[in-house]
């Protein structure tokens, strides 16, 4: 067939892209073709099946929490007053902060044309996907009376004659999460119409065609649609950078809005966003690492792809923490007795101590190694440096929320937080839902976008050729 | 219709309403009314009753018919479970409830006056009461040992009218009986005692001061010339009593006034917090708390800290046992400066050989020296005859007599109702002497001192006759048991502290046929099926003579205005004047005292009242159980309360944030117990105090396994304190409902407080500090203009006043239906009282200084909790309240976390559906019940707004400032908390808001709240604020 | 294109027996992007109409060589999101200050500030859909059948065929067009005509 092999050979040189790294061996579209969609042919083996039984027993364990918590009351979980929220808007906040990574990688690095986006975005979208999912269930699960909460949040003419009141950040969110939600979808679907029609066009069997042909919706990869089509990807993605940054803002308007100290804080919205990229892209790599070794994608899923990650976990990791020590600078520089506190005592030396300084370990020190290309370079260490971030940004979420409500103005009313069984059970379910969710996707769709793959292929093969041919 | 015998088909809602409507006398019901409509009404202005009469808000009536039915229905049911039992009720009692009376209104409360009698002496109460249903209790405002207010006791009263766990059958031996059989019995005995002239027969009751049973008693004791009565109180004054007679050679009773008292030296006396004369002692204390040339100033030695000792301006810690020497100190002190000579023979050993703070003790002498006259000595329950003597000699010596205390001829029945008479009729059982005990005490198996073994005595009576509420740890060993009826449901009468005869008229017809006591003794008597409403209404009759003022006239009349007001104006006993103090007898009472005093090693253990469930009657009062102690903070148990010092040398640890401590074993004449321990800042060192009142075993299932019983330590020799304790610490750890476990204000000083000097001092920077707490902060937002506004409601609360009683929060409990969520939820910190009351400890914690704050909702103009609401579920009103809206709210709980003062209350189980049937009955109309999953707080008593509102729009007039009286208001004895109209310039809620010690709770947060706090004013001794 | 395009294009929608005539193509394969490019360019320089190219990714200078216009997707884009915007902010000012204004935490009724991260979440909603469904419109999207997937060969245009097809005009002999695109190095080349259904 067409360009091949000779084609990449030169490639290596001197392009600082180093575009070889991006796609390794000698690759042509048919070849890509068949490596991309081959765990998608492939019958699941007993790895898959063993780790989907994994994720179902933890989606039981959620279903088991939430039935408890619908029929027993918030009064299931460990919340009190002073602690109004504690594991449903920590996990909420966690969640949605993972998802963020997925829209950052296909939207941003698309606008910033960073050609080693293509062979993750597909997965970092996916990812996007089922952590809202994920996130979605807390803001409903967590009110007193769900039954009402599920719906007297929208703008309708309710029975209590009465509207939503939009000053609430509470509202503003249902607003956000369901566009950032929405717009990821479509976003994700719209990319995956090219290679569900050659998923279609390259099936064996009728059944497999057919489902796969509906989903195409008749894609027939013609020139007049590619032109239309580019345009709505591009400006999916232009919409969907601001919608990240401001998701995550409105997010820490939950707090920032509010009078507290340790929430009163007007640095949250950046370092929320910042946060937010940091675990997502940990979380991405948490999956990557292990899935580009099983599914065979080593060769597009390069260790080019693993170090540029590890360096945007060590730039947003050094935007939090300018986060935190903005937050210790303005409470010691404000003179304000109650953040002082906050900041200085109870967090440092107050009950969930423990907490904070794990936090200051996960999110400051661990990103530190990431200076080395060693480390850099290594999959165990970026692997479980990557769960580190993870939990860190758990913890910073249990300092932000917890801490602050359990000892906040009057010191009389200062009670002590401890989660229930119910707490942990619905926690640990939204991982087995995500984890449900994310081993169906590998199965049934390509975990790589392989006509972006291939178009990089392309590209790659011109610019060898010195394609200035269409400049 | 009365006279004839017809069988009760349904008992009428209320018994004094059944008179009334007896052969149709409506003119005459309506002339000579008692029952109010409220307060305002009872005083009765006559354009109101017309009012009354004439018209009442749209709705009214349709509302409560189903309540009405469905109650009837209960009661009807009741009356069948408790069969037989029921045909004791006099008949002309029982008229169907045909014919709607005139004074009742479905939809209008009405007041009726009663009393409830507590250590011997009776309250004046007025009852709140919904179609024939008691909702809600208040004090007599023209009662002299009420003043209007409430404790937590009388408060909670209504919960054991309603308690389904009350004792519903007559029973020997567990079988069932009729009534008719047990007067039968009653009637064998009495003929087979009259042989020996009752020879064989002891009575046991509570202390009493009931004309009515005391004229029982005599008619009893003429007929068994030989029997015996007998009064028993776990809490007994007997050191007074003992005391008193000493000193002056006969029985008196001490009479308190502190309207005149500059300077108040409480020797382990709890005068504020504890005591049949602690309402009105609190209203006169507060009185004299407003800072300026009148101020009193009150010095409060304890071995533990009290509710007096937090409002201490000195507070001097020391054991109980120490109490004396301290006192004999002062004598000798006093006794050595010129005009107190008669004092010196009293000093003792003095100061120096007492090992008392020789400088404390003089300034505390100079100071009562230099306010001869206006100051006053008290002695506590806790202390021996010796020092209830001494005190009385101070008190002499000072010429307080006259002035702020005085002496009358004793109202109890029995002067003694502590160890010493129950022990010897132990000593009688044991020695078979007793063929037929009647019972009327509360459980005295449990509350009576443990060397003496009762329950094992009881068995060994041939007929005991026990009446009581509940089948508790007494009713196992009786023979017959009598249910007894709730006072709400009785007849009866008593006395106040100053002798105003009270009358007590039941609310309601007996729920499960409980009988009185006075039905009980008049069976002896063969009167047993009169009824005690006869037996009282003729006994009245019969002294009619005696009373003043009563004399001539239809007693018909009289007697409805005596059950109108409550009481009978002018009964009360004057002090006696001819009383000379025997110096002389004081003084060999102290050397007999202090040659028998033990100075033994090892700890000290001092027994006390609790201030939740007194000594275990209240124990099955979940409102109480829930009630944070005014001092400790804990709900729904005792401990073994100790000193920091104390603790830390025991060794005992404190985990979870301060709710998890160790158990102690305590080992005293080899009695042993286990006990958790808690740590008291404040707490005399080397003494461990063990509340009384809890481990109950009884039937009540509320108060049942809570916490544990000090009274297993208790003996007839030292009931109230002694040395020699072993304590150590045993395995374990015990977890605590503890409403506040931070000792510490955190430097925030939320509850400001400042000493007179500094106070009265401009440039002193108490006044800098509380300038920047009030006034205007600037805003974005132009403030909502409320002036336009007919009302503008606000509330003040003043930290001088303040006791920390915690009458407040019970009574707010009360009205608003709040739920009561049990220990686990209160150690998950899900307590959902509306109104806390913060305590905070400053200075050196082995030795603090306390203060105290009221907490509810401020009721922010510019409320935080407002605008994070996406549901519009609180909201702003008109008037400035800030309302929440419990059909909107989804529980969120964001108001809350955004509320900086943490009042929200949220609904994390559902607290409410399984509340018994019997129990709503006692739920307030006219505040909604809350379901599970949404938010509650401080209402301002919206309800109460809007009533009053109805009433005086009907009238055609605006609300006057102090008719409209929130609950917390209303029960509050010290009168810290006012609310009102601050549109009206001459309101007092005005006045105080503008007041100097005025200041904003986080008024830095430009929350505008509209409750406001008035700092407390401390009054140091200036030789001892020296140091 | 001849007249008589658009009135027969709705007629293959139509039933049998009602004058059905089939739309007729050529397609033609070509070994890259780059052949195609060109062939593209020399077709429509010849004067085919109703060109088309399928390709499996998007050919870098397509539009050019077939010669299209600027895309619309943009403008729709733009008007969704003002849309959306204007919704936003009309309605929370008809909710919270026109129809049921209430005191809340002594707020101003109207405050903008608390107004626009619903304003901007929804443009971003309206907007981010009408470039999803905008597109499908477009597209005329979702199409499960269209002529050329009759070829066998079309299945590698999603995976590494490049495809040229001109649809035939009537009166035009595909022949001619298949000359010409033979012409210009297609490797295949092959006629479909609609098939009737």
């Amino acid at each position: 067939m067409a360009s091949t092999s000779p084609a990449l050979a030169p490639a290596t040189s001197n392009d600082p892209l180093e575009p070889a790294l991006l796609i390794e061996g000698a690759q042509t579209d048919a070849s890509l073709n068949d490596s991309l969609f081959g765990h998608v042919w492939a019958l699941p083996g007993k790895g898959w099946w063993g780790l989907f039984g994994i994720a179902l027993m933890g989606l039981t364990l959620l279903l088991v929490g939430l039935t408890y918590t619908l029929y027993k009351g918030i009064g299931a979980w460990g919340n009190n007053i002073p602690v109004g929220w504690a594991f449903g808007i920590i996990n909420f906040v966690w969640w949605i902060g993972i998802g963020h990574a997925g829209t950052l990688i296909s939207a941003i690095l698309l606008l910033l044309q960073q050609k080693w986006r293509t062979s993750i975005n597909r997965f970092a979208e996916a990812m996007t996907l089922f952590a809202v999912i994920c996130a979605l269930i807390f803001p409903l699960i967590h009110t007193g009376r769900p039954w009402f909460a599920a719906y007297w949040l929208l703008p309708y003419p309710s029975v209590n004659g009465i509207w939503p009141q939009f000053k609430s950040p509470l509202v503003w969110d249902v607003f956000a999460v369901s566009t950032y939600f929405t717009i990821s979808l479509l976003f994700w679907f719209l990319g995956l119409i090219p290679d569900l029609a050659s998923l279609r066009d390259s099936s064996k069997s009728p059944t497999k065609r057919m489902i796969y042909g509906i989903f195409a919706m008749g894609w027939r990869g013609s020139g007049r649609h590619w032109a239309e089509y580019k345009w709505s990807y591009l400006l999916l993605a232009g919409l969907s950078t601001p919608l990240v940054l401001s998701v995550h803002t409105i997010v820490s308007f939950y707090f920032a809005v509010s009078v507290l100290p340790g929430w009163h804080t007007t640095v949250f919205p950046p370092y929320f966003v910042a946060g937010a990229v940091f675990s997502g892209f940990a979380m991405v790599l948490t999956w990557m690492v292990p899935a580009r070794h099983f599914l065979g994608l080593k060769h597009v899923v390069t260790m080019k792809h693993l170090e540029n990650m590890n360096k945007v976990i060590l730039a947003t990791g050094l935007m939090v923490t300018y986060g935190y020590v903005m937050e210790h600078f303005i409470a010691w520089y404000s003179g304000n007795p109650y953040e002082f506190a906050m900041f200085f005592k109870v967090r440092q030396r107050g009950p969930f101590a423990p907490v904070y300084w794990l936090m200051i370990f996960c999110n400051v020190v661990v990103p530190q190694i990431f200076w080395s290309k060693k480390a850099r370079t290594s999959l165990p260490i970026m692997w479980i440096a990557a769960i580190l971030v993870n939990v860190g940004m758990w913890c910073e979420r249990f300092n932000i929320i917890v801490t602050a409500l359990h000892r906040d103005f009057l010191p009389s009313k200062w009670e002590i937080y401890a989660p229930t069984w119910v707490d942990w059970s619905i926690y640990l379910g939204t991982i087995g839902l995500f984890s449900t969710l994310f081993l169906l996707f590998l199965k049934f769709v390509p975990a790589v976008a392989a006509t972006e793959v291939k178009e990089l292929r392309h590209e790659i093969a011109h610019h060898a050729e010195g394609g200035e041919a269409h400049g | 219709m009365s006279s004839a015998p017809v069988p009760p088909v349904r008992p009428r809602v209320s018994l004094p309403l059944i008179e009334e409507a007896r052969a149709d006398t409506e003119v005459k019901s309506r002339e000579v009314r008692r029952y109010w409509r409220s307060i305002a009404e009872k005083e009765g202005s006559p354009s109101l009753r017309a009012a009354a009469a004439r018209e009442f808000p749209a709705g009214a009536s349709e509302l409560p018919e189903p309540n009405r039915r469905g109650f009837m229905q209960l009661l009807g049911s009741s009356a069948a479970l408790t069969g037989m039992a029921a045909c004791h009720q006099p008949q002309q009692q029982a008229v169907p409830f045909v014919r709607r009376p005139p004074e009742v209104t479905p939809g209008l409360s009405l007041h009726f006056a009663t009393g409830y009698s507590l250590e011997g002496f009776s309250t004046g109460l007025l009852v709140e009461s919904h179609e024939g249903r008691p909702t809600k209790v208040e004090g007599n405002p023209e009662h002299r040992d009420s003043l209007g207010a409430s404790r937590a006791f009388e408060q909670a009263l209504l919960l054991g009218l309603y308690d389904d766990d009350r004792a519903k059958q007559i029973s020997y031996k567990g079988e069932p009986i009729a009534w008719r059989r047990f007067l039968a019995e009653v009637a064998l005995l009495a003929s087979k005692h009259a042989a020996d002239g009752g020879a064989r027969l002891r009575f046991l009751s509570d202390p009493t001061a009931s004309p009515l049973l005391g004229e029982l008693r005599t008619r009893l004791l003429a007929k068994f010339p030989n029997a015996r009565f007998v009064s028993y109180s776990p809490v007994a004054c007997d050191g007074s009593a003992d005391g008193l007679a000493a000193a002056f050679g006969r029985a008196v009773e001490a009479r308190h006034d502190l309207t005149r008292a500059s300077v108040i030296l409480s020797l382990d006396s709890d005068l504020l917090g504890d005591g049949p004369e602690q309402l009105r002692l609190a209203r006169q204390f507060a009185a004299q708390r407003v800072p300026g040339p009148g101020m009193n100033r009150l010095y409060v030695v304890e071995p533990t800290l009290s509710v007096t000792g937090m409002s201490a301006d000195h507070r001097i810690r020391m054991r109980a046992g120490d109490v004396a020497p301290f006192a004999q100190a002062l004598a000798a002190e006093l006794g050595g400066r010129g005009g107190f000579s008669q004092l010196a023979s009293l000093g003792g050993a003095g100061p120096a050989a007492s090992g008392v703070d020789a400088r404390l003790v003089r300034a505390v002498a100079a100071d009562l020296a230099k306010n001869r006259g206006r100051s006053l000595v008290v002695a506590g329950r806790r202390q021996p005859a010796a020092v209830h003597a001494l005190a009385a000699a101070l008190n002499a010596a000072l010429d307080n007599v006259g002035v702020t205390v005085s002496y009358a001829a004793p109202l109890l029945l029995d002067a003694r109702a502590g160890a010493a008479p129950i022990a010897r009729l132990a000593q009688e059982i044991a020695a078979n002497q007793v063929d037929t005990l009647v019972i009327t005490a509360r459980n005295p198996v449990y509350t009576a001192p443990a060397d003496l073994k009762l329950d094992r005595l009881l068995s060994r009576v041939p007929t005991t006759i026990y009446h009581a509420l509940y089948q508790d740890e007494t009713s196992p060993a009786c023979g017959f048991f009598i249910p007894a009826a709730h006072p709400f449901e009785s007849w009866g009468d008593g006395r106040a502290t100053d002798g105003t005869i009270t009358i007590t008229q039941p609310l309601i017809a007996p729920l499960w046929g409980g009988v009185t006591d006075i039905e009980v003794l008049a069976a002896f008597l063969g009167e047993g099926d009169r009824g005690a409403h006869r037996v009282l209404r003729d006994s009245w009759q019969a002294k009619l003579g005696s009373v003043p003022g009563a004399t001539g006239g239809d007693y018909d009349q009289i007697w409805e205005k005596w059950l109108a007001d409550g009481l009978i104006v002018g009964t009360e006993t004057s002090p006696l004047g001819d009383l000379s103090l025997d110096f002389g007898a004081v003084g060999r009472e102290l050397s007999a005292f202090n040659a028998a005093a033990p100075r033994g090693a090892g700890f000290e253990l001092v027994f006390a009242p609790d201030y939740k469930v007194f000594d275990g009657r209240f124990a099955n009062a979940s409102w109480l159980q829930e009630l944070p102690d005014p001092v400790t903070k804990v709900t729904w148990d005792n401990a073994a309360l100790m000193s920091p010092a104390t603790a830390k040398a025991l060794g005992v640890e404190v985990e979870r944030d301060g709710d998890k401590l160790s158990i102690v074993a305590i080992e005293y004449r080899d009695r042993r117990i286990q006990a958790p321990a808690l740590i008291v800042p404040g707490h005399a060192d080397e003494c461990i105090t063990l509340p009384l009142g809890y481990g109950r075993e009884g039937s009540e299932q509320v108060g049942r396994g809570v916490g544990f019983n000090a009274g297993a330590l208790r003996t007839s020799e030292a009931p109230w304190f002694d040395r020699g304790a072993q304590v150590s610490l045993a395995t374990g750890m015990h977890l605590f409902g503890i409403t506040q476990n931070h000792w510490s204000d955190e430097g925030r000083d939320p509850a400001m407080e400042v000493a007179l000097t500094d106070f009265q001092n401009e440039h002193s920077p108490f006044h800098e500090r509380i300038e920047e707490r009030r006034g205007s902060l600037p805003t974005i937002h132009a403030p909502v203009d409320y002036s336009k506004q007919q009302y503008k409601w606000a509330m003040a609360i003043d930290l001088g006043k303040c006791t920390g009683c915690s009458a407040c929060v019970v009574a707010c409990q009360a009205e608003n239906n709040i739920p009561v969520v049990g220990p686990e939820q209160v150690v998950k910190g899900r307590e959902m009282q509306w109104l806390r009351i913060d305590r905070y400890y400053s200075g050196d914690i082995a030795d603090p200084e306390v203060v105290i704050q009221p907490v509810a909702c401020m009721h922010c103009e510019t409320a935080p909790c407002e605008y994070v609401c996406p549901t519009n579920a609180t909201v702003h009103s008109d008037e400035g309240l800030n309302e929440m809206v419990y059909n909107r709210c989804i529980g969120t709980r964001y108001c809350s976390n955004n509320c900086p003062y943490k009042v929200r209350r949220f609904n994390f189980l559902d607290y409410t559906s399984e509340t018994p049937a019997v129990r709503r009955l006692g739920m307030n109309p006219e505040v909604t019940v809350r379901s599970r999953g949404i938010m509650e707080k401080c209402t301002y008593c919206v309800q109460r707004i809007e009533k009053k509102r109805i009433d005086t729009r009907i009238e055609g007039r605006a609300i006057q400032d102090g008719e409209l009286l929130t609950a917390c208001q209303q029960g509050c004895p010290s009168g810290a908390i006012v609310f009102g109209n601050l549109n009206d310039p001459q309101s007092r809620v005005t006045k105080l808001h503008a007041d100097a010690r005025r200041y904003d709770l986080l008024h830095e947060l430009g929350t505008r709240p509209r409750t406001a706090y008035l700092a407390r004013v401390r009054n140091p001794n200036p030789e001892l604020a020296k140091s | 294109m001849s007249q008589g395009q658009p009135g027969q294009a709705p007629g293959h929608g139509h039933g049998p027996g009602s004058g059905f005539r089939p739309r007729r193509f050529v397609l033609g394969q070509f070994t890259d992007s780059d052949a195609l490019l060109v062939a593209t360019r020399k077709m429509r320089e010849l004067g085919h109409k109703q060109l088309d190219t399928h390709t499996p990714y998007p050919v870098h200078g397509i539009e050019a060589a077939l010669g299209l216009g600027r895309a619309k997707i943009p403008t729709i884009v733009l008007m969704g999101a003002i849309a959306g915007a204007c919704i936003a902010y009309s309605m929370i000012y008809y909710m919270n200050v026109f129809d049921f204004p209430i005191n809340v935490a002594n707020r101003p009724q109207h405050s903008p500030p608390s107004m626009l991260p619903i304003t901007f979440e929804l443009a971003i909603l309206l907007g981010g859909s009408s470039a999803f469904f905008g597109l499908f419109m477009l597209l005329k999207l979702p199409e499960p059948y269209h002529p050329v997937f009759e070829a066998r060969s079309f299945a590698r245009a999603s995976i590494d065929g490049f495809f040229l097809s001109v649809e035939v005009p009537a009166g035009t002999d595909p022949a001619d067009v298949a000359v010409d695109m033979r012409g210009f190095g297609s490797t295949e080349v092959q006629v479909i005509e609609e098939s009737e259904r």
